[in-house]
């Protein structure tokens, strides 16, 4: 069975008592000793190892050896679309909350690094700052507004458009 | 003692507290607002009262829902926790007035303390060294001349504030309009007071506070220091006490200069004395004073002896303190490491979602504070802190190993954390040299997440062996992975 996760393709193919795993250029025996409440016991390479796996729509949450990875699972098909070109940066919010201020205008031009928006949540400051110089293209939210995470505030376009 | 108390809080500390009320016998009456119902503190209380939606305007600030439900449920006093109205001078009022008993210092202590600019005033007249700088200043033009003055980089503060909220480090006079408005609205927002002071900022600072304790009969001791300098904007990720930093002699210096600070405001029950420490001169300044119980209370606990919530019951009931200073001794070493919902890889933002997974670390000389179980939402109304991990060890050495073995069993799924980062922070060289300053996070420690393991990849890629075997197009619940374990096994 073939998966990817974080653009990494990993193939198991079952022995009959476990599966080989071919990751990149590596191959590995596993097996699966015990499964239960998101705990995993397997025998890796006949290396006892203990994986705590959740899923979360396509992320998957794996601890394992003391590090814990969110990692995402990509299907056949859905892939990510690409922008036709990279001369616009959308700034989402990284969490819900609210629009403490709004610093800038549509197309006012914006230096690196410069503040752009303030958002409160859980009672703290987060600045949204610009990635790059450009100028403001759209402008998706007002003060005082809720936005839900990952929701578009701001995009940020080239200075010089053609 | 008292029969039954009502705690103002919620999640971990109010968990704390209740536990404490079990072991004295005191009937718990928990608050809650409407996203809490469910939540570990409410069923683990004899009694929960609703207060109020899930902003804590309508909840946990919400003093006079809070009053009400002591006089209804007849409880005879309340305890603050941290956070929320515990510094907050009127509720203490409030309290007494209702005849009730506020189990913290006496409301004019806490309006001394909670005052920034008046508590610097204060220090200064009982002889407790201060950070130099200025209070009382309004206009932006009155900061940049004290900003000259003092000299960049600069520190401006919340008079009314605490906890890092309200407070900037200002590099030079070009951030210093925004610093000073930003540092407003927030304080405005978190206190509803948007004064603020203006201190020289020392960058490589310790942050070292005091526990003190005092009861209503004229005696206060003090408990020891706790070194608080591993932060992120201004918030403690890791305590621990004994200090690397102090002396035997700085020790009994500052824990005399805590006292004193604590006397000059007629204080009773616990609180911390906050300084800061110039780790080339060991030169010392008063910082402010917490009128509370602090959150890193547990490794004075363990290294002093004393369960410090037991006692916070017994100092408001009357009970006198039956200790002096000489009877303390601190015993071995102990560390504190706070689990955040946030993602110390991406500016330390808060992270919320859902516990898929939470397995706490268990084993000798391990203590976890939480407030949260596996199932639980984590929202971004409150606090992103999940649990308190703590451990005892004979040394520094020990405890810093057994700190590192129970981060690498705690489990948390659902929200980014930080337990990562802080198992790494523990491996670091100037960690275990004892040299961490306030700033050392943002500026020298410079974390990356790990990437993936291959290990970690093949563990994913098994489970979906299980899903495979689960009917096509079936949606699964997202936090109960492979239900058929059965599908596993060849």
């Amino acid at each position: 069975m073939k998966s990817q996760f974080n653009s990494t393709d990993i193939d198991l193919t079952s022995t009959g008592k476990g599966y080989q795993v071919v990751i990149g250029d590596k191959t590995l025996s596993v097996e699966i000793l015990h499964s239960e409440n998101g705990r995993l016991d397997l025998l890796l390479d006949g290396q006892r190892v203990t994986a705590f796996v959740s899923f979360d729509g396509v992320k998957r949450w794996v601890t394992i050896g003391g590090q814990t990875f969110a990692l995402t699972k990509s299907t056949a098909g859905t892939r990510r679309a690409q922008h036709g070109h990279h001369a616009q940066d959308e700034l989402t919010a990284p969490m819900p909350g609210q629009v403490r201020a709004v610093n800038v205008a549509e197309g006012e031009s914006v230096t690196k690094g410069q503040t752009l928006l303030v958002l409160e949540a859980m009672k703290m400051e987060i600045r949204v700052s610009a990635p790059k110089d450009g100028r403001v293209g759209k402008l998706l939210i007002q003060q005082g507004q809720t936005v839900e995470r990952e929701q578009v505030l701001i995009e940020i376009v080239d200075k010089l458009e053609s | 003692m008292f029969k039954k108390i009502l705690i103002a809080n919620r999640g971990e500390i109010a968990v704390r507290i209740i536990r404490a009320c079990r072991e004295l016998g005191v009937k718990s009456v928990a608050v809650y607002s409407e996203v809490d119902k469910n939540a570990l503190h409410v069923q683990m209380a004899d009694e929960a009262v609703l207060l109020g939606g899930a902003a804590p305007r309508e909840s946990y600030l919400n003093a006079d829902r809070i009053l009400q439900a002591a006089l209804d449920t007849k409880a005879e006093a309340v305890h603050p926790g941290y956070g929320f109205l515990s510094e907050n001078a009127s509720f203490a009022a409030a309290v007494d007035s209702a005849k009730l008993t506020f189990i913290g210092p006496s409301a004019d202590s806490i309006r001394a303390m909670g005052d920034k600019a008046e508590s610097k005033i204060r220090m200064k007249a009982a002889g407790v060294p201060t950070v130099p700088g200025f209070e009382g200043l309004e206009s932006v033009d009155e900061f940049r001349q004290a900003a000259e003055e003092i000299g960049y980089p600069v520190l401006v503060k919340a008079a009314a504030g605490g906890g890092g909220k309200g407070m900037r480090v200002v590099e030079s006079q070009a951030d210093l309009t925004e610093s000073i408005e930003g540092a407003r609205r927030e304080a405005l927002n978190a206190f509803g007071d948007e004064r603020l002071l203006i201190e020289k900022y020392l960058p490589n600072a310790h942050h070292i506070e005091f526990q003190v304790f005092g009861d209503q009969h004229g005696n206060l001791i003090h408990l020891f220091e706790r070194e608080c300098s591993v932060q992120r904007r201004h918030q403690k990720i890791i305590e621990e006490t004994p200090s690397p930093l102090l002396t035997p002699e700085l020790r009994t210096q500052m824990g005399a200069a805590a006292v004193a600070a604590a006397k000059a405001v007629n204080y009773f029950n616990a609180g911390t004395i906050e300084f800061i420490v110039d780790p080339n001169t060991l030169k010392f300044y008063f910082l402010e004073m917490n009128t509370r119980l602090q959150v890193e209370h547990p490794v004075t606990e363990l290294v002093a002896g004393l369960d410090l919530v037991q006692w916070q019951l017994r100092i408001a009931a009357g009970e006198p303190f039956p200790f002096t200073q000489s009877d303390f001794r601190q015993r071995g070493h102990a560390i504190e490491c706070r689990v955040y919902a946030e993602d110390p890889a991406g500016g330390f933002l808060p992270s919320t979602g859902r516990l898929l997974q939470f397995i706490e670390p268990r084993g000798p000389g391990i203590r976890v504070d939480s407030g949260f179980r596996a199932g639980d939402e984590v929202t971004h109304f409150y606090d992103p802190m999940l649990a308190k991990l703590i451990v005892h060890a004979e040394d520094r050495e020990a405890a810093i190993r057994r700190m590192q073995a129970a981060l690498r069993e705690f489990v948390v799924h659902g929200v980014t954390t930080n337990i990562d980062f802080m198992g790494d922070l523990l491996a670091h060289e100037d960690f275990h040299n004892g040299q961490v300053t306030t700033r050392w996070v943002e500026t020298k420690f410079g974390w990356q997440a790990g990437e993936p393991t291959v290990e970690a990849l093949v563990a994913a890629a098994v489970v979906e062996l299980g899903q495979k075997s689960q009917v096509e197009g079936q949606s699964v619940e997202a936090y109960s992975p492979w239900k058929v374990a059965s599908g596993f096994r060849n």
